[in-house]
C-alpha cells in the first residue's frame, strides 16, 4: 500500500525537514528532502505495512481499502454540526472522489477527501509485463501528467536495469514535460476562471489550453503524449526542419499567454477573490511535505528540476519562482511564472538541441540489484518512482506522486474557510483523484 | 472590461465548421483517427503480436480496444480511418478485414429536438477522456451552439456521458446516476476504457466494460477520443450527425 507524504524527524540531523515516505508490503521508503542542505537522500527501512509513528497521524487505510480518507484527521463536533457529502459524482470536480465537508452551515470545520472510488489497481497489474508495455498504463495512470509520470517510470526503469538513453531521448522527454506543464498551469488558470465567473477570460484561457494541445498533438502525435517517449510511439516532429516551426508556435503562445496573463491582472475583482483563500503556512507546507507551487507558494525554493538536475536540466538556465503567501493567489502566480520559465526552457531547447544526439547518458545508480528511482517535478510538484524489473519484466512499482503530498494542505487550507471558497482554493492545488486513486 | 472585449476581438471566430464541414487536420491528431490496415488483414501477421490490447487479430481490428497506441504503424497499418467512428453497437465497432463497416445512426434523443442535456460521470478514468469532454465548451468546440448543454444534476440529463473503467467502487454510484435520469435518455461511453478496459483490461477489481453495468447506446473509441468524435457521438443520438449542407 501507497500512503501520503508524512513528515518525521530525520534520524541523524535531528533537523525538521520535509520527508516523503510510502510503503510497500515488506518495507518502508523515505526520500528526504534535507532543506537546511539542499539535498536529497532515500531511505529504506524493513518493515510492516505502515510503521506506528506514520500512522498516528494519518487515517491508514485497512488491508484492501474501498474509499478511505486523506489529510489529517481531527474529531469536529458540537451544536448542529453535521457532515455534507459532495460527491463522488458531480460536475463541480469533474472526476470521481468525494469531500465530507464537516459544517455547521457556511463555515467548513473540517474538510475530509476520500479517495479510492477510482483505484483502477494499476500497479498491482504491471507485474510481468515488459517495461514498454507497463509504460503504457503508468501514462494512463493520469492523463494530464502522461509526460512526468511516463519519464520517472522510465528513469527509474533505466537505472535498475542500468541501462542508457541517447541525449536525444533525454532532451525529448523534458520537452514534452515543460510543454505539458505549461497546459496544465494554463488549465488551473481556466479552472478558476470558471470558479470567479469571469466568462470572457475563461474562454480566452480555455482557447489557449486547446492551442497547446495542439500544439502538442503537432509536436508529440498525441495530446497527452501517451507513447511520445516510447519505442514504437506516434511519429514526433522534433527534427531540425521542424524546429523553427515549432518555435514560432511557441512565440506566438508566449504572446497570447502574456495577453491573457495581463487582461486577469486588470481584473481586481478576480485578484482579490482569490487573495489569502486557502492561505497555509510555511511551516505547515514543510511540516506535512507540501510539493511542487503549494510548497513553493509558501516560500520554499524546491525544484526537482534544480536538485536531482539530469540532461538537459544541467546544462539550461531555470529561473525558480517563490511567492511567500502561501494562498490560492499565491499558487496560481508561481504557476504563471513557471509558464514563462517553461516557455523559456523550451527556446533554449530548440536553439541548443544537442549535435550528439546519439551518445548515451548514463543511468541513475540503481539504489538496489535491479532496483531505481526516479524523481521529476510534475506540473504539480515532486513526483517519485521506485521500480523494480527483474530479466526485463517489472516486478514491483510503488510511487508517491503529487496528489498524494499536497492532499493535507488543502485539508489545513480549508479549515474555517467558507463553502464558496471550495473551488478557488481546490483548483489551485492541482490535485488529481486520478494520481492517488491509480 | 475593455481589454477583454479587444482580446477576444483579436482572436476572432475559433469556432470549428464542424459538422457543417469536414473535421479540419488539425482538430484532429493523428492518434484522434482509428487504425486501418494498408493491405488485406491476413497478410499482416506481424501485427496481431505488436499490438498491446489484443485489438488486431487476422480477421479483424476491434476499434472498441484500440488505445492508439501507434504500435502497429510500422507494420502494414495507417491511423488514418474516419474520426467519426463512433457507433451506437458494441459489435459494430470490430471492423471485419479491418475496414469500417456501415455507420449507425440511431437518433435515439431525436424526440427531444434540437437541444440535449449532458452529464458526465467519471468511473474510473484518467482524467484525459474527462478533460476531452470539457473542451466540447472551449471556444472551439463550442457546443452550446449545436444545443449541446452541460448540468449539474443527472436529474437534468439527457445524455449520460461515462468516462474511465468501471471500477468496483463506482458500480453503484453510476447506476444510480443512470437511474435518476428522466427517460428518454442515452448513455455514451467515451474511451477505450469503458468500451473494453482499454489497457487495464483483465485486472482484478474492475468491471470488462460499462456495458456490465447500464445499457450503453453508443460507443466512442479511442484512448481518448478527440473533441470531434465525442461531438459527432452526442449529435448522432440526437438524429443529427448528417447535418445537411448549409442547415444546422
Ligand atoms: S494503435 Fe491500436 S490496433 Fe494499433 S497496436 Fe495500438 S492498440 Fe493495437
Ligand atoms: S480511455 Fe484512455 S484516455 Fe480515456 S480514461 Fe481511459 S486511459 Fe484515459
Amino acid at each position: 500500500m501507497i500512503g501520503p507524504a508524512v513528515h518525521v524527524r530525520s534520524p541523524e540531523s535531528g533537523e525538521s525537514n520535509r520527508v516523503l515516505a510510502y510503503w510497500a508490503p515488506d518495507e518502508t521508503v523515505a526520500v528526504w528532502n534535507n532543506l537546511s542542505k539542499g539535498i536529497t537522500e532515500v531511505e529504506r527501512a524493513p518493515g510492516g505495512p505502515c510503521p506506528p509513528h506514520l500512522r498516528k497521524a494519518w487515517a491508514v487505510p485497512p488491508a484492501e481499502p474501498r474509499a478511505r480518507c486523506v489529510g489529517p484527521l481531527e474529531q469536529v463536533d458540537g451544536y448542529g454540526v453535521f457532515t455534507f457529502p459532495y460527491g463522488p459524482i458531480s460536475m463541480g470536480v469533474p472526476e470521481a472522489g468525494r469531500f465530507d465537508v464537516r459544517t455547521y452551515g457556511e463555515r467548513v470545520l473540517d474538510i475530509r477527501p476520500q479517495v479510492g472510488f477510482k483505484s483502477r489497481r494499476i500497479l498491482g497489474s504491471l507485474s510481468g509485463l515488459s517495461v514498454p508495455d507497463a509504460a503504457l498504463r503508468i501514462e494512463r495512470l493520469a492523463g494530464p501528467f502522461a509526460a512526468a509520470h511516463a519519464a520517472a517510470f522510465l528513469a527509474a526503469a533505466e537505472s535498475a536495469e542500468g541501462r542508457s538513453i541517447a541525449v536525444r531521448d533525454a532532451w525529448t522527454r523534458a520537452a514534452g514535460q515543460e510543454l505539458q506543464r505549461i497546459y496544465n498551469h494554463v488549465h488551473v488558470l481556466a479552472r478558476i476562471a470558471e470558479a470567479a465567473s469571469q466568462n470572457v477570460g475563461l474562454a480566452q484561457a480555455h482557447a489557449l489550453a486547446e492551442d497547446l494541445l495542439r500544439l502538442t498533438a503537432a509536436t508529440f502525435g498525441h495530446r497527452w503524449l501517451f507513447g511520445a517517449f516510447l519505442p514504437g510511439g506516434p511519429p514526433s516532429h522534433l527534427a531540425p526542419a521542424d524546429r523553427g516551426p515549432l518555435r514560432q508556435s511557441l512565440d506566438l503562445l508566449t504572446q497570447r499567454f502574456e495577453r491573457l496573463w495581463a487582461t486577469f491582472q486588470d481584473s481586481r475583482t478576480f485578484l482579490d477573490r482569490i487573495q489569502t483563500t486557502c492561505a497555509i503556512s510555511r511551516d505547515d507546507a514543510v511540516l506535512w511535505g507540501a510539493v511542487g507551487p503549494t510548497l513553493r507558494a509558501t516560500g520554499v525554493a524546491w525544484d526537482d528540476r534544480l536538485r536531482t538536475p539530469v540532461p538537459p536540466y544541467n546544462d539550461l538556465f531555470l529561473p525558480l519562482a517563490t511567492e511567500p503567501t502561501g494562498d490560492s493567489l499565491g499558487r496560481l502566480l508561481v504557476r504563471v511564472l513557471e509558464v514563462r520559465s517553461s516557455f523559456l526552457l523550451l527556446e533554449q531547447m530548440l536553439e541548443r538541441w544537442p549535435r550528439n544526439e546519439e551518445e548515451p547518458v548514463a543511468p541513475a545508480a540503481a539504489i538496489a540489484p535491479g532496483r531505481g528511482i526516479a524523481r521529476v517535478e510534475s506540473p504539480s510538484g515532486d513526483l517519485v518512482y521506485d521500480v523494480t524489473v527483474t530479466d526485463g519484466r517489472v516486478t514491483r512499482v510503488s510511487t508517491r506522486t503529487a496528489s498524494d503530498a499536497n492532499w493535507p494542505l488543502f485539508t489545513l487550507g480549508m479549515r474555517d474557510a467558507v463553502f464558496t471558497d471550495f473551488h478557488f482554493a481546490w483548483e489551485s492545488f492541482g490535485i488529481l483523484f486520478a494520481e492517488t486513486d491509480r | 472590461m475593455p481589454s477583454w472585449l479587444q482580446m477576444a476581438w483579436e482572436r476572432g471566430i475559433l469556432t470549428t465548421r464542424y459538422p457543417r464541414e469536414g473535421a479540419r487536420a488539425e482538430e484532429v491528431p493523428v492518434t484522434g483517427r482509428p487504425p486501418v490496415p494498408v493491405s488485406a488483414l491476413d497478410h499482416l501477421t506481424e501485427a496481431p503480436a505488436r499490438c498491446p490490447t489484443g485489438a488486431i487479430t487476422l480477421e479483424a481490428v476491434d476499434q472498441g480496444k484500440c488505445v492508439r497506441c501507434a504500435r502497429c504503424l510500422g507494420v502494414g497499418f495507417t491511423l488514418s480511418g474516419p474520426v467519426e467512428s463512433s457507433e451506437g453497437r458494441r459489435a459494430d465497432l470490430v471492423w471485419a478485414g479491418g475496414l469500417p463497416g456501415a455507420q449507425t445512426n440511431d437518433g435515439l434523443l431525436a424526440e427531444l429536438g434540437r437541444s440535449v442535456h449532458v452529464f458526465m460521470v467519471d468511473v474510473g478514468s484518467c482524467m484525459a477522456c474527462n478533460l476531452e469532454v470539457l473542451a466540447l465548451s472551449n471556444p472551439y468546440y463550442d457546443s452550446q451552439r449545436l444545443g449541446i448543454f452541460f448540468t449539474n444534476s443527472p436529474r437534468h440529463a439527457d445524455v449520460l456521458v461515462v468516462v474511465g473503467v468501471p471500477t468496483d467502487e463506482m458500480v453503484e454510484p453510476v447506476r444510480r446516476a443512470y437511474e435518476a435520469m428522466p427517460a428518454p435518455k442515452a448513455v455514451i461511453a467515451v474511451g477505450a476504457c469503458p468500451i473494453s478496459g482499454g489497457v487495464f483490461a483483465g485486472t482484478g477489481g474492475l468491471k470488462p466494460s460499462l456495458e456490465a453495468v447500464i445499457p450503453v447506446d453508443r460507443f466512442v473509441p479511442g484512448c481518448p477520443p478527440p473533441p470531434i468524435a465525442i461531438l459527432h457521438a452526442i449529435l448522432a443520438t440526437m438524429g443529427r450527425s448528417r447535418t445537411p449542407p448549409g442547415g444546422r
